[in-house]
């Protein structure tokens, strides 16, 4: 019998390069990644001889490290002048996220009213050409056409105050639209937040119901419970609470088992009425 | 004219106790004909069911009374026992007070009883108990609340008061117009 061939391939497995397992590991080599699920011997790790399972454990990675290293250098190659790259194939193992996915942002009114109307925003280029200067400016901002702040003379209206300074009133009205502005920002903002601790309350109906709890509130507020205050326009009807009583006329057998639980209670005093703490404090002394 | 609420019937249940005690239970569960607690212009009315049936058809202004009044709540909603509710108190008292003759006009010009004229008591009555007076005739003649206790009774001088008056069946005369 030829046992040649057998000694040749035993000899060729004991090559530091060439590894065997039983099953073959599972490669992901986008994550340079191999996971072995062969049995680990029970003998060394159950035994009391830490040199043995020390050694045993440092055999088992470095085989491990030899495998997938093996399988790196398998994949297709890129030479570059100083090294040769290998190119990883896409990882097949899907990491989860670290971080929540990022909520979507609340839309502002306007981006509401612009997404029901089918508002789309177009784009406009920055500069554009102005017809009293023949050159081409800013379509906003300090330097735009538009601005008439800085112009060193301001046409007055037929209509309009002679005495007036006509460039505080334009000063004016820029401070005014960027207040109202400020305001929806912040009204915006409100109703995001809202939007996101209490996403079934509508923000709008809230604040309408707000507003006239307060009013209901302060009319009632004063000496006379509001009644000779000027009624407002619309203004709404105050419930009050309405008493509820038991039919007059019940079936006396219904009336005689709630009077006869009541009368109970009364006889019998109100339950446990030693009071255990202080009982416990007055032993103690 | 409504039932009670549950407050209200704990605040008259409690005052009746102090009288009746348990057998107060013989006035809520009567086995002869139901009766029942009405309220009607903050007066307690304790009245058979037939007759609250039919008092349903009179208009709450034109109702004057019905059955046999107990007493009244106050508008701090304490209750207040009328001496209309004699009949009923004396029928399950638990403690009685018996005067003599000669205290009988007193009391029933409103006055508290004196030791003086205290003619019987019942045993072991504690301090600040309901009590029935009845004169020796064993008339119901009013109700009161004790001041002191049985045993402390001995030792103390003949004027002392014994019972605070709250109730008498002078008052038939004197308050009539409000009583019922």
């Amino acid at each position: 019998m030829d046992v040649s061939s057998v000694l040749e391939s035993q000899k060729q497995a004991s090559k530091a390069t060439e590894v065997q397992r039983v099953i073959p590991l599972d490669y992901d080599l986008g994550h340079l990644m191999a996971s072995d699920i062969n049995v680990l011997d029970d003998k060394v790790l159950g035994g009391s001889d830490s040199a043995a399972l020390n050694q045993y454990l440092r055999k088992v990675t470095r085989e491990g490290a030899q495998l997938l290293i093996n399988q790196m250098f398998d994949l297709p190659t890129n030479p570059t002048e100083t090294s040769v790259l290998a190119t990883l194939p896409e990882p097949k193992l899907v990491l989860p996220r670290e971080k929540h996915v990022p909520k979507p942002k609340t839309k502002t009114r306007w981006e509401r009213f612009a997404e029901a109307k089918g508002i789309k925003k177009q784009k406009r280029s920055a500069m554009v050409f102005d017809d009293a200067t023949e050159e081409y400016k800013p379509r906003w901002g300090s330097k735009s056409a538009k601005n008439t702040a800085n112009d060193w003379a301001v046409p007055l209206a037929e209509k309009d105050d002679p005495f007036a300074d006509p460039r505080k009133k334009v000063r004016d009205e820029k401070k005014e639209r960027m207040a109202k502005n400020q305001r929806r920002q912040q009204r915006n903002q409100e109703e995001a937040e809202l939007k996101d601790r209490l996403p079934s309350v509508d923000p709008r109906a809230m604040k309408k119901q707000d507003l006239q709890r307060a009013l209901t509130l302060t009319k009632t507020s004063t000496a006379s419970l509001g009644k000779f205050d000027q009624k407002l326009k619309d203004e709404p009807r105050v419930k009050g609470i309405k008493r509820k009583f038991k039919p007059t006329a019940d079936k006396a057998s219904n009336e005689r088992e709630t009077s006869l639980g009541l009368l109970k209670q009364v006889i019998d005093g109100p339950k446990n009425t030693v009071n255990v703490r202080k009982a416990v404090k007055k032993t103690k002394m | 004219m409504r039932p009670l609420t549950e407050e209200e019937t704990k605040i008259l249940f409690f005052k009746l106790a102090k009288y009746v005690g348990k057998n107060l239970t013989y006035l809520v569960d009567r086995p002869d004909e139901p009766h029942c607690f009405r309220l009607h212009k903050e007066r307690v009315y304790y009245v058979s069911e037939a007759i609250m049936r039919k008092s349903v058809n009179i208009a709450r202004n034109q109702l004057l009374s019905l059955g046999t009044c107990f007493g009244k709540f106050t508008k701090t909603r304490k209750f207040r026992l009328h001496v209309t509710a004699l009949d009923y108190l004396a029928q399950y008292a638990k403690y009685k007070v018996w005067i003599k003759p000669n205290g009988e006009m007193p009391f029933l010009y409103g006055n508290h009883i004196a030791k003086a004229h205290i003619g019987r008591i019942t045993e072991d009555t504690p301090q600040y108990q309901g009590v029935v007076i009845y004169n020796m005739a064993d008339v119901p003649i009013g109700f009161g609340m004790t001041a002191r206790s049985t045993a402390e009774l001995r030792k103390l001088d003949p004027t002392a008061v014994i019972v605070f008056h709250q109730a008498d069946v002078g008052e038939y005369l004197r308050d009539e117009n409000t009583l019922f």
